[in-house]
């Protein structure tokens, strides 16, 4: 074994030099790599006539020849060397088997070695000549579907929200290189094709439809509670958006007026405010407050001697001390304005129900009224409130001579103007409720029936800008156009005032049903309105409970009116919206044709009786299961053909570049960037290539390609899924852990790739990246903030991590429930990081107990060592379990360890295939650096290739991973030189043609 | 273009011509779904499960049963089922725990058939009902998974106990945070039933992407086409799938029993019925079409919601629902429960009356009947009313009164007696909702 691969490495090293020199004879631009079809090499033609064929006929040709040849294989078929090349599979295999001695069989008469070499290097030779010939050429490149998770990104960057329509889907399978995202292995099926359009509905019931178009939820959005559950969420985020509190607003303008000393000299009060995240506008109004001292009274007087005592920066105050002053002056203000509020209590207004919605409407509204007013009568007058009496407290006491107590009211009127009793109110409770009823938000707070009710004049008024204003109206007038709030007020309406209050049980409203969705139209509106203002007159009503009356009707229709206008006329803009959904999706312009069918299908729809939500939900999952979408087909420009070797080629249009470019880096659709470079036509000039891969690596959105490609490199792709630890041995090992262990690698990854860091960090990186639940397994310090908070460790060395190796997850994923295994930690090393071809076991190989606790007084090294004994496995064995070995210092779930689960003591340093005994990974990593390094970038280019082109690799890549491996050491190893030499590559720019 | 407009064309006159004759009763000789050959008679009865829900609680003094069979003896609020107690069960004393000591009323119904915990305050979260995941495990072959009806809005506002009224407004829960889309209006409810809803909506779907998958296809290379093909051919079989089913409901009743036509209804008007009689009425017969053609083998039926706002003027009762159930020992209060028991009676009759197989619908259905409280003046969720309606095929016995009452709490839970009737239905869970056991002697 250690034979044959010395033998293969001897044949790369003679194509390297080969593929290097002749690409440095070329001339960089990209058609010039385009190697003509030449004339097959004579020597090699002749070299088969002459030294290969009469020794397969000699040793094979009695088996794979006549009439019915072993395993269908006829070697006397093979009588020129092009025959040869046509089959070039076959003898990749043949190949192999010569040079393993896997062929001829042990039964059969058996070539010398230097035989044997001459038919390997004969072939070899073919081989590299037939590369270099043909280097470029873009290979077999199928259509294909988009693989589960590009789906699930793809509706993703369209939605904007994370709906992962394919996560019960089947799993794809793999490709031979470990990749999902290849024609070979992305087959549609009628089962799967029922689940996409379930998936399509899916999304498509996400669907939030908006006054101008529309959005998708991250819920479905088909019941009344999921639609308000979307704009009611969507008012609080703006609400909780907005800095209300008072201390921060002191707290900006102590640091605005003490600028000089605090080192801000060019400071503007603009410049605080938007630095301290508050409003301006009021910033402004509170300055005044603060030094307008004329006629100052009481609280603002209060608040300003307070003012003049916070501490001066020239005293060097900590920020703490400064902040706990301006909350005490908080504190004294809020204190002193409650005293000055309104409150409204609910009147009694016969006929109506004490709980009524009227009364309760009315009280609203003059509580919204009063926000910013002086309540007059808690005040008290100087010559005769009697300190003594219950309920006396000297901030309320004025002045008893008229001119003063006018000014000292005119003060107070002043403040409460400035300081509202409120800002905003989000939540309300009918009155005769439990106060800790909370969690209502927004609500109008009628009892047990739903009503939005919109509080928050004070900060609209004070203290948001034109911008914010806008927003705010927008997102109310979309509340009651997305749920529909007035209609439902209405019906809510006429079952409360029959089941709760009666009002309505008598006959004439019998007719009137709650359920009736018509109730709100004019005319059943109208009559509600008409018969339930006679009820309130003819039962001897005040005027004012009459006007209260009709002026709930006259906000609650005008409501009902609007509403009904801004969703009918909402109707055309989702189409609209739906054709520029269908575009983008399927990541090219859209044709006028294809925009006529897209809209024919709405109409169609809404002809077999759909209305006009459905009718849009089922185009637009017609849009998600079209074979635009689903599909990723590359279209070339046949107009400018040429050849590479054998074979005719022709150049991407700017679109399928585009596409495939987005899908090779994020998994998904391009953005709108990169279908402006499409539309511009330009994408093919290698510098705007590598400018957009630039930008594009940086992108958060290529964590999905360090997930994609990184953990299906390294065989943890569905490591969350991963459930063969005993969490009853290992209850460290929960789900959280679980996550972590499988993010560790993909936010290595990511970092490495934004960051443009060296490919070798990967191997020899000192840090890794943690969160608590994985510092605390790592035995690192907890990090701050909250337990999915992820951060960078540094010099990680010193808790035995850094780098991929020692991560937990292969380690865990390497072990076989209560034991570790060297084996197939090495087997991972060998094969995934360092990319070693290792055959399969044969099939008698003698179990290990799988419980440490029952090796009985062996350790695990020493029954393996035993097992390598029996030279059948000894030469494979050798050439990784080495590896493993190295990693006895971590347990089955990647902890470190001083003794295994038997209680021996661990021993990690073994002999390594240089002769060096080493331990851990540090002599792991010693040893690659030393010998492999160059092994590991051969892999990772060979599975980027693999990867990016969707294809395996084959003989002809070789040029391009040698320009790939050039350009990481041109570069100082840096990721992004892997990208750009392969996407500015024939390969990639290209695509075979018929 | 073309195609689509042409397609359209030919199926809404198909649709428009097929009209009512469309609903034709299920047949059990015809193979249904993907050829399915008949095996033996009876073998391919579908079975059907509608739970019919009525809020508020009954009158206790007048809700009870003895006996067994013909000499059964039934409460006065019962009265309207005494052509049915050989077919009915009455079964005391189950319980649903997460609706105990939560308060009254939407905490009461909005977890009934799932027995999951709710959350108060603005976030909706509950868990999945039975009836969906029935839908879920059987809706493939049906042309609707479920039908979800109802004769009262929802409604969203917050009760005193600061549950949102959503739960008290919906039984059939698609998952924990979000409700099925009730139907009330019966047009609405009859037209689901038809080929331009479930099932076809898939069918227009795929109509439409076959034609861009061949638009591509002649725009791709000779390899590329192939990959295409495979879509091609998914699509094509897909559809094919889709017509089977459709073909053998719309054939079924060509000779169910010579001479027996089966139930038809003619399409109700726009709008909503003035009169809750009609209404009900509409409801039940739709329910009753559902089964009789097999578009659904599961359904749920408000009748009323929680802390509901009907209203009998015809009975005749002065109050509305709710505040009457307050008073439930109310002579007016044992008139409304037997107003709904009539409810149940008359599907009984329109399901008895569809021939089926040997026997009937009825035969090979259960109508689960429930109320989301014992008193509805004391609101209390020591227990639930249950009746069931019909023999599941001969899976379920009847003419019994089962009482568990006095049982321990782990024995007598609705989540039991909810996997027993998921188990006849043929889908068989380990545990759902509270419950890991089948309800003894059901």
């Amino acid at each position: 074994m250690i034979a044959s691969h010395q033998a293969l490495a001897a044949v790369a090293v003679a194509v390297v030099f080969a593929a290097t020199s002749s690409c440095a004879r070329l001339p960089p631009s990209l058609a010039s790599q385009t190697v003509p079809t030449a004339p097959r090499s004579a020597n090699l033609d002749h070299r088969y006539v002459t030294d290969v064929q009469p020794l397969l006929k000699t040793y094979c040709h009695s088996c794979h020849g006549g009439s019915s040849p072993a395993a269908r294989l006829d070697l006397t078929a093979f009588d020129t060397t092009g025959r040869v090349i046509s089959a070039f599979d076959v003898w990749e295999r043949l190949h192999g088997r010569l040079d393993r001695r896997e062929m001829p069989p042990r039964s059969a008469a058996q070539p010398t070695d230097a035989e044997r070499r001459t038919i390997t290097d004969w072939f070899a030779a073919l081989r590299a000549y037939e590369a270099e010939r043909n280097a470029g050429d873009p290979g077999v490149v199928l259509a294909r579907r988009l693989s589960n998770a590009e789906y699930n990104y793809t509706v993703q960057d369209l939605t904007g929200v994370d709906i992962a329509p394919t996560k019960a889907f089947p799993v794809d399978p793999a490709n031979e290189a470990g990749f999902d995202n290849s024609g070979e292995t992305l087959a549609i099926s009628p089962a799967l094709l029922t689940k996409y359009i379930d998936a399509a509905r899916n999304v498509a019931n996400h669907i939030v439809f908006q006054p101008h178009g529309f959005s998708f939820a991250p819920y479905e959005v088909l019941t009344e509670t999921d639609r308000d559950r979307f704009v009611v969420n969507r008012i609080m985020d703006f609400y909780r958006r907005q800095r209300t509190d008072l201390a921060d607003y002191f707290f900006a303008l102590w640091r605005y007026e003490n600028r000089s000393a605090l080192g801000l000299k060019g400071a503007s009060l603009a410049s605080i405010a938007t630095a301290g995240g508050v409003s301006l506008p009021y910033l402004q109004r509170l300055q005044q407050l603060l030094h307008d001292r004329k006629g100052a009274f009481g609280p603002i007087a209060g608040m300003q001697r307070r003012w003049d005592e916070l501490p001066a920066a020239s005293t060097r105050p900590s920020e703490a001390t400064v902040r706990a002053a301006t909350e005490a002056l908080r504190d004294y203000v809020i204190g002193y304005r409650k005293k000055l509020a309104w409150t409204f209590d609910v009147p009694r207004a016969r006929p109506l129900h004490i709980a009524s919605e009227i009364t309760a409407m009315h009280v609203n509204r003059q509580e919204v009224l009063h926000r910013r007013r002086l309540n007059p009568h808690v005040l008290l007058a100087a010559d005769t409130a009697d300190p003594a009496a219950k309920g006396y407290d000297a901030d309320l006491v004025v002045p008893s001579e008229p001119a003063a107590r006018a000014a000292a009211v005119a003060s107070l009127e002043k403040f409460c103007d400035v300081i509202p009793d409120a800002f905003l109110v989000t939540e309300r409770t009918s009155p005769w409720l439990a106060k800790n009823q909370t969690g209502r938000l927004l609500s109008a707070g009628f009892h047990s029936a739903m009503g939005y009710f919109r509080d928050d004049g004070p900060l609209y008024e004070l203290l948001l800008d034109d911008g914010g204003r806008r927003e705010l109206d927008g997102l109310w007038r979309e509340l009651d156009v997305i749920s529909n709030a007035p209609a439902r007020q209405l019906a809510g309406f006429v079952w409360f005032e029959r089941t709760d209050t009666n009002f309505m049980l008598s006959p004439e409203f019998n007719h009137l049903r709650a359920e009736d969705l018509d109730l709100a139209s004019d005319v059943k509106f109208g009559e509600l309105r008409r018969l339930y203002e006679a009820k309130v007159a003819a039962s001897g009503a005040t005027a004012e409970t009459r006007r209260m009356t009709q002026q709930y009707f006259d906000e609650l229709g005008a409501a009902i009116r609007a509403t009904a206008q801004a969703r009918a006329a909402a109707e055309p803009t989702h189409l609209e919206h739906l054709v520029a959904f269908a575009e983008r999706a399927y990541r090219r312009p859209i044709e006028a044709a294809e925009r006529d069918a897209v809209l024919a299908f709405y109409r169609q729809l809404r002809q077999s009786g759909l209305g006009h939500e459905d009718a849009v939900r089922d185009t637009l999952a017609s849009v998600l299961v079209s074979p635009h979408v689903l599909y990723r087909v590359d279209v070339v420009r046949t107009a400018a053909q040429s050849r590479i070797g054998d074979h005719a080629v022709a150049p991407l249009t700017s679109y399928s570049l585009a596409n495939r470019l987005s899908y090779f880096l994020w998994s998904s659709m391009p953005d709108a960037e990169l279908m402006a470079r499409a539309a511009a036509g330009d994408l093919h000039r290698p510098e705007i290539l590598r400018a957009q891969v630039r930008r594009m690596l940086r992108d958060g959105r290529v964590s999905r390609l360090a997930t994609e490609f990184g953990a299906n490199w390294l065989g943890v792709r569905r490591f969350e899924e991963y459930n063969s630890v005993d969490r009853e041995r290992f209850p460290a090992f929960t789900n959280d852990l679980r996550r972590a262990f499988f993010e560790e690698p993909v936010r290595f990854l990511t970092a490495l790739i934004r960051e443009n860091r060296p490919v070798t960090d990967l191997l020899f990186g000192d840090y890794t990246y943690v969160n608590r639940p994985l510092a605390s397994h790592y035995g690192m310090p907890q990090p701050d903030g909250d337990a999915e908070r992820w951060v960078r460790v540094d010099k990680a060395g010193r808790y035995q991590r850094g780098g991929l190796l020692p991560m937990a997850a292969f380690l865990t994923q390497s072990s076989p429930g209560q034991r570790t295994s060297p084996v197939k930690r090495g087997y991972w090393v060998a094969r995934n990081v360092l990319g070693q071809h290792i055959p399969a076991p044969p099939p008698d190989v003698p179990a290990i107990p799988s419980d440490e606790a029952d090796l009985g007084s062996l350790t695990l090294a020493q029954t393996m060592a035993r097992h390598r004994a029996d030279p059948n496995c000894a030469s494979c064995h050798a050439t990784f379990d080495f590896f493993g070995l190295a990693f006895e210092g971590y347990g089955p779930v990647g902890e470190r360890r001083e003794r295994d689960l038997g209680g021996r003591t661990v021993d990690p340093a073994t002999e390594f295939p240089d002769g060096v005994r080493r331990s851990g990974v540090a002599g792991i990593l010693e040893y690659v650096r030393a010998s492999r390094q160059q092994d590991f970038v051969d892999n990772l280019s060979r599975r980027l290739v693999s990867y990016g082109l969707g294809r395996g690799v084959i003989p002809s890549d070789r040029r391009l991973l040698d320009q790939m491996q050039a350009a990481l050491r041109a570069n100082g190893y840096r990721f992004s030189g892997l990208v750009e030499t392969l996407v500015t590559s024939p390969q990639f720019l290209m695509k075979r043609v018929p | 273009m073309t195609t689509i407009l042409k397609a359209a064309q030919s199926r809404r006159t198909f649709l428009r011509g097929a009209g009512v004759t469309m609903l034709l009763p299920w047949l059990e000789s015809i193979p249904a779904w993907g050829g399915t050959a008949a095996q033996g008679r009876g073998t391919l009865l579908p079975k059907r499960l509608a739970v019919i829900f009525m809020a508020n609680g009954i009158n206790p003094n007048n809700w009870w049963a003895k006996g067994s069979g013909e000499s059964m003896e039934l409460g006065p609020s019962l009265e309207p089922l005494l052509p049915f107690r050989q077919r009915l069960n009455f079964i005391g004393g189950l319980f649903n725990e997460a609706a105990t000591n939560v308060g009254i009323h939407p905490g009461q119904t909005g977890n009934l058939l799932s027995g999951a915990r709710l959350t108060r305050g603005p976030e909706i979260r509950g868990g999945i009902s039975f009836d969906q995941v029935l839908a879920n495990r059987l809706g493939e072959s049906s042309v609707q998974p479920s039908l979800v009806l109802g004769c009262e809005q929802p409604t969203t506002g917050y009760h005193e106990t600061n549950f949102s009224m959503a739960y008290g407004s919906h039984i059939s829960w698609a998952s924990a945070t979000s409700p099925v889309p009730m139907e009330v209006y019966p047009s609405l409810a009859f037209d689901s039933l038809f080929e331009n809803r479930g099932a076809q909506r898939t069918r227009s779907i795929l109509d439409r992407v076959m034609e861009q998958a061949a638009d591509l296809r002649r725009q791709a290379s000779t390899s590329d086409q192939k990959k295409l093909d495979e879509y091609l051919t998914s699509v094509r079989e897909v559809e094919r799938r889709i017509d089977r089913v459709r073909e053998s409901a719309n054939q079924a009743g060509k000779g169910t029993r010579p001479g027996q036509p089966g139930f038809t209804l003619q399409r109700p008007d726009n709008g909503l019925p003035q009169d809750i009689r009609e209404h009900m009425r509409l409801m039940a017969d739709i329910l009753a079409l559902a089964f009789q053609t097999n578009k659904t083998s599961v359904a749920t039926l408000l009748l009323c919601r929680d802390i509901s706002g009907m209203f009998y003027p015809f009975l005749p009762v002065t109050e509305a629902h709710h505040l009457l159930s307050h008073n439930d020992t109310s002579k007016e209060f044992t008139l409304v429960n037997q107003y709904y028991t009539g409810q149940l009676a008359y599907l009984a009759q329109r399901l008895q009356s569809m021939a089926e197989g040997d026997g009937t619908v009825l035969d090979n259905s259960c109508l689960l009947f429930m109320s989301n409280m014992w008193s509805g003046s004391r609101h209390d969720s020591t227990r639930v009313p249950v009746l069931t309606l019909g023999n599941l095929g001969g899976t379920l016995q009847s003419g019994r009164v089962l009482d568990y009452y006095d049982r321990p709490a782990d024995t007598r839970r609705l989540c039991s007696l909810y996997l027993s009737l998921m188990d006849r239905m043929g889908v068989e869970l380990p545990s759902f909702g509270d419950a890991d056991e089948r309800l003894a002697g059901i």
